[in-house]
């Protein structure tokens, strides 16, 4: 087991000259699970293949352990991969499949055989063993492509969007599998992923990129609750939080922000948490509120200029709770890469932000009636328009 | 209705493609008397016979005789003896009545009769139960028909007039007196030599270069495929040439050796495996990578085995070219010297100096048509079997 470490890794493609990864400077600690997430093209996968030995580092400093690896092959590098596309070699059966990397290793036979064993046993492979990859479902497969990492007790498990070619169900049980395993083993792992939920729950901590850059790593409640970042804020989260572009009106000790006709006073704690927003008085910035941070009104307890009056679109009953899509007559705020909340992107309307609301579902709300909402105000978020930076 | 007319239309192309095959098949089992019966047939046969010994009154027991149709008479009758003496005696009231018997048959009465001028003995032969006067007109040979249901009725006829009968024969012989009796047997061994090397060495080398231009990365990496890909355009009568000074330069002519090197090297398995490795997900290589395989194993133990319906493919157009090539090892293998012949020069020199065996040329044809002929049936199921995306997703 091993600590990953990269120091100002650079990944430049000569063909074009894109960066794929950016100057990444990430500490994974020995034994911890680190998610990588982002949107399509950020980099995640490079920098895990960068970790495999299967992408050359073009600028600074990869090392597993005390190792410096940018040279070694990938084989030397005492690490293993499951893909996404499991990677199994077809024409083996799951036993050659598991004990490749040990034959390979010219280990004795009677050990290639125990390891084998314990691997499959671990994973309940022990029938399938003599079957070949194409005679197995999807979740198997999975299993056996677990099972080729696991049998070599390697220093760093590396995980490239394993789960994203099973069904839901199967998603969550291999999720909860992957993590268990890890807890006992106690493997460093580094894990890509597209999926916010996996990235929620799966990790110690998230490290979140976008184009290449590291955006923020951090446990996954802080990255939540704290994002260093309106891109982060607004990847991080399902549905995602609501952006709107406010007017900051009212006092520097107690704002109010005005948006499509909605005044919605700034509770105090707020300004703790973001102690800039004092400065944009007069100012435009970027107001970020989760669908949690409403209610309806009586639900909690708010004073009285935390209550909004909303024109009800849609009310999604999902039975715990209810989902209320109601329009905001401001320009949505676009932030590339992160997910839009609207099931259709070619008719997201420019003028008309969709924002969601999440109350309880003992509601009952109509489609196309008014409802009166209450805000948890201390708990928004605010951002610079101009630098997406918080307003901390 | 429509896919009736299809299939009839399949159906008489199919008989008109394999129409040549049969006819050549059905030739090379027929002995040689058998292939020039006019009408010809389709099915090889030989003279009908029966033991001599289920024919009562015969003594040389244990030969087989053969079995006739007389003209004009129900029944089959034995040939037991082909040469005894006939005497065609004819009435001398009625000249037009040929009646043939045993020459001592006939009793002798003494009297004489003219006859067109000529003075004949006068005989007296009966004839179921009547008693006829008649002349010798003619003393020949014929045989001795025995009647095979009713071994009492013999008759004397002449061989030629009678029809001999036939059923299904073939005449296997013709296969080994091919290969023993027209040195067939070294062209064989000589082109199952080739082949083998040629296919071997085909796959081995179009491998490695097919991995090589499909998966590593090395200067020049395109230009030198397309190179390599253009040479396929060229037509082979343009390389004869240069290709015979060079193997003579290597000493090479009149030896196996110039018919296996230069083809072991072929740009089309070469793109052929490229694309099919190309075609294999990378991830695949990865993984084994990632497991610590050198590129070596990769390749022979993971890609290798991925490609078989490709090599196959290869194998099959490598055995096809080399087993049936005929326009290279007629110009290299040019001393006459019969040790360094293949099949399909020896079938060659057949068809002309044995052209009167066309049963053996025909037999030899076959031998050499054979091997491929399985070999595609075999080889088939490959070409539509693909199981390299299988364990994938």
């Amino acid at each position: 087991m091993a600590a990953v470490s990269f120091s100002n890794v650079t990944k430049e493609y000569t063909s074009d000259g894109i960066r794929a990864v950016d100057e990444l400077n990430l500490e994974i600690d020995d034994g911890e699970f680190l998610v990588l997430v982002g949107p399509s093209g950020c980099g995640k996968s490079t920098a895990l293949r960068m970790i495999a030995g299967l992408e050359e580092v073009t600028d600074g400093e990869l090392a597993i352990g005390d190792r410096i690896v940018n040279e070694v092959p990938p084989g030397d590098r005492d690490i293993a991969m499951v893909f996404q596309n499991y990677a199994l070699y077809p024409h083996m059966t799951v036993r050659d499949n598991i004990a490749f990397a040990l034959q390979v290793a010219k280990l004795p036979k009677p050990e290639i055989r125990e390891r084998t064993q314990k691997a499959a046993a671990m994973l309940g492979l022990t029938e399938y063993l003599d079957r070949l990859p194409k005679a197995l479902s999807g979740g198997q497969r999975q299993r056996v492509a677990m099972g080729r990492a696991i049998v070599r007790s390697p220093q760093v498990f590396l995980m490239d969007e394993p789960l994203s070619n099973l069904d839901a169900k199967l998603r969550v049980q291999m999720r909860s599998e992957i993590i268990q395993i890890q807890k006992r083993l106690g493997t460093t792992m580094v894990y890509v992923t597209h999926d916010q939920i996996e990235a929620m729950t799966m990790g110690h901590r998230v490290a979140v990129m976008r184009k290449g850059i590291l955006q923020q790593v951090a446990p996954p409640q802080r990255l939540y609750h704290e994002p260093a970042n309106l891109f982060v804020a607004a990847f991080i989260g399902s549905p995602s939080m609501n952006l709107l572009t406010c007017f900051v009106g009212g006092t520097a000790s107690h704002p109010v922000v005005e948006v499509a006709g909605h005044r919605i006073g700034i509770d105090a704690r707020a300004l703790d948490r973001y102690p800039r927003l004092a400065d944009s008085m007069g100012e435009q910035v970027i107001v970020g509120i989760r669908p949690e941070h409403f209610a309806m009104a009586g639900d909690i307890d708010v004073p009285e200029d935390q209550h909004i009056t909303v024109h009800v679109e849609l009310a999604e009953a999902m039975g715990s709770e209810v989902h209320i899509h109601t329009p905001f007559a401001v320009p949505p705020v676009s932030v590339e890469g992160a997910p839009v909340n609207a099931e259709d992107e070619d008719q997201i309307d420019t003028s008309v932000t969709h924002v969601i609301a999440r109350v309880e579902g003992v509601h009952v709300v109509e489609n196309d009636s008014d409802a009166r909402l209450a805000v948890k105000s201390h708990l928004f978020h605010f951002f610079d328009p101009a630098s997406g930076q918080p307003l901390r | 209705m429509a896919r009736v007319g299809a299939y009839a239309g399949l159906v008489l192309v199919a008989v008109v493609v394999v129409f040549p095959f049969v006819v050549a098949l059905a030739t090379s089992t027929k002995n040689n008397d058998d292939i020039f019966r006019y009408p010809p047939t389709l099915v090889p046969s030989e003279p009908q016979t029966v033991e001599s010994d289920s024919l009562t009154n015969i003594d040389d027991a244990g030969n087989d005789v053969p079995v006739y149709r007389l003209t004009g008479i129900d029944g089959q009758y034995a040939l037991v003896d082909n040469d005894v003496s006939v005497a065609e005696f004819r009435p001398i009231d009625d000249l037009e009545r040929v009646i043939r018997r045993p020459l001592d048959d006939a009793a002798e009465t003494g009297d004489t009769v003219t006859i067109d001028g000529e003075e004949e003995d006068v005989y007296e032969v009966s004839v179921d139960d009547v008693t006829l006067v008649v002349y010798r007109s003619r003393v020949t040979s014929g045989g001795l028909f025995v009647n095979l249901d009713d071994p009492t009725d013999e008759r004397i006829e002449l061989i030629n007039l009678a029809e001999p009968l036939t059923r299904f024969g073939p005449r296997l012989e013709n296969f080994p007196e091919v290969i023993q009796d027209k040195q067939l047997g070294r062209a064989v061994s000589n082109t199952v030599l080739v082949t083998i090397a040629v296919v071997l060495g085909q796959i081995i080398t179009s491998v490695l270069g097919g991995y090589a231009f499909a998966r590593i990365e090395f200067k020049g990496r395109s230009g030198l495929f397309l190179l390599y890909l253009g040479s396929v355009m060229v037509p082979f009568v343009v390389l004869i040439i240069p290709l015979f000074q060079l193997m003579l330069q290597a000493g090479w002519l009149d030896n196996l050796a110039a018919l296996i090197i230069p083809w072991v090297f072929t740009a089309y398995g070469t793109f052929l495996m490229r694309q099919f490795f190309i075609g294999i997900p990378k991830e695949l290589e990865e993984a084994a990578l990632i497991d610590g395989a050198s590129r070596s194993r990769i390749l022979w133990k993971v890609m290798v085995p991925l490609a078989r319906p490709a090599i196959a493919t290869l194998a099959t157009f490598g055995f096809l070219y080399a087993w049936n090539s005929f326009f290279w090892p007629l110009v290299i293998i040019n001393s006459g010297n019969p040790d360094g012949r293949v099949l399909s020069l020896a079938l060659a020199t057949l068809g002309g100096r044995s052209s009167t065996d066309v049963n053996l040329v025909f037999a030899g044809a076959i031998i050499a048509m054979t091997p491929p002929i399985l070999v595609f049936l075999f080889a088939q199921r490959y070409f539509v079997e693909n199981s390299a995306s299988s364990g994938l997703k």
